[in-house]
Formats: C-alpha cells, sequence, structure tokens
C-alpha cells in the first residue's frame, strides 16, 4: 500500500534540495513506507516531465499526476500527501 | 482606383493589391505567383485595362492557404484538391473529402507534436532561469557534443 510521489528536479536546480528534504522528512513522520518517493532528473526523463505538464523544477506529481509546480509550503504538501493516503 | 498597401494593417482597408503588394504581404515571389495560376491553384487574377494583375481579398486568402499547407509539407496536388474542397465543401468528390479528413488528422498529429516541443522548451528555458550554477541545457548540449577524451 501507499502512494507513489515522484519529485522533479534539474542540475543546479536552487529549490529542489529543499523541496526533497521537506518531502522526506514528511514520508520519515508518516512512516511506515507509505510513501514511495522517487528522484526524477528531468533531463534524463524529458519526455515523461513533459507528458504530466512540469514546466519548472521542483515539481512533485503523486501516482502519476502533477500536484505541485513549485516549492511547496511543507503544510500544504503535508495535507495534500495525508489526504491522498486516506483515499488510498 | 488601387490602393498601395505598405503594411499587413492596411489589408482591411484595401479591397485591390497589385503583384508587388502581395510579395511584401505574404512573401511570396512575383514567379510563384504566376506559377500558382497557370497551374490553377489561384483562378484567373483579375487585370487591369493595361494587363497589371489585380488580387482581390478572397485570392489572398487563397494564397494564405496554400502557403499554410505548403508548410504542413502538402503536395500542390493535395492543395489543388483542398482548393476545390475550399471553393465547394458541399459538392466535392468523395476522394477530396477523404484526402482533407486525412489531411486534417495529419495537421492534428502535427499539432500535437508542436504542442510537446513547446512544454520541452518552455521547460528548458525555465531550467535555465532557475539555475543558480549556470544553464544545465547548454551543459547538456555540451556534454553531447563535446568529443570523448580519450
Amino acid at each position: 500500500m501507499g502512494i507513489n510521489v515522484e519529485v522533479f528536479c534539474s542540475p543546479g536546480c536552487s529549490q529542489c534540495g529543499h523541496a526533497k528534504e521537506i518531502i522526506k522528512r514528511i514520508a520519515d513522520d508518516i512512516g511506515g513506507d507509505q510513501i514511495h518517493l522517487r528522484d526524477v532528473n528531468v533531463l534524463e526523463e524529458m519526455d515523461y516531465a513533459v507528458a504530466l505538464g512540469v514546466l519548472a523544477t521542483p515539481a512533485i506529481a503523486v501516482e502519476g499526476k502533477l500536484i505541485i509546480t513549485a516549492l511547496p509550503s511543507e503544510k500544504k504538501l503535508r495535507k495534500i500527501l495525508e489526504e491522498r493516503l486516506s483515499e488510498s | 482606383m488601387i490602393l498601395k498597401i505598405s503594411s499587413p494593417q492596411d489589408i482591411d482597408t484595401a479591397k485591390y493589391y497589385r503583384i508587388g503588394d502581395v510579395i511584401r504581404l505574404l512573401g511570396l515571389s512575383a514567379d510563384t505567383l504566376r506559377y500558382y495560376e497557370k497551374i490553377g491553384l489561384l483562378p484567373p487574377v483579375n487585370r487591369t485595362p493595361s494587363g497589371i494583375r489585380i488580387y482581390n481579398k478572397q485570392d489572398l486568402s487563397r494564397l494564405r492557404f496554400i502557403k499554410r499547407a505548403q508548410k504542413m509539407r502538402f503536395t500542390l496536388a493535395e492543395i489543388g484538391m483542398l482548393m476545390n474542397m475550399r471553393t465547394n465543401p458541399q459538392h466535392a468528390r468523395d476522394e477530396v473529402r477523404q484526402l482533407t479528413a486525412n489531411k486534417l488528422a495529419e495537421v492534428e498529429l502535427n499539432l500535437a507534436e508542436i504542442q510537446v516541443l513547446r512544454d520541452e522548451l518552455r521547460l528548458l528555458l525555465n531550467l535555465c532561469r532557475g539555475s543558480e550554477d549556470g544553464c544545465p541545457i547548454i551543459e547538456t548540449i555540451d556534454e553531447d557534443i563535446t568529443p570523448a577524451k580519450s
């Protein structure tokens, strides 16, 4: 069980590291291996990123759908992920 | 009276166009314009008593259609058939209708590909803007074109 979360990053992206830290922290807090994180380098997976509608980094997708297209606030992202988990 | 056209904004106020005006407005050569007329892509263009070609708005509309179709790499023969459809869609032959449907499918496919390309270019540009350590696009291109050191 759990949900798949993808973080779209790119080399030299100033805010991507911060976005990854936030998600990792949320995933650790929720625990139980419920959030399956994957880092996506948009330069390596350009077709996939464009198909999802990624137009800048960082961006975050849940279950293959783009949900956030900027640096998220931890509170907002936590709320979204908890909602998705409750639906899954 | 013939109006002299100097810019595309003048199009709405002009009714007739000399060949030079059409060349300027559409970027087609005089030879091309005469050739289209010769092969029937354009109906015979009106002329002044002294024989000067005078194009009207419908002619310009047809020429724009031809230009667009050529950009899509349609052949002149195909464009000719589409022009017939454009002139009289209700009475088009089945073969012309089928060609039009096929060309529509081609255009839609191209459009989808162009949209993907646009999104990809937008993303690349945004990656350049958002980067602290230089532009990842340029670095990636450099990696691709720089021969590996032995």
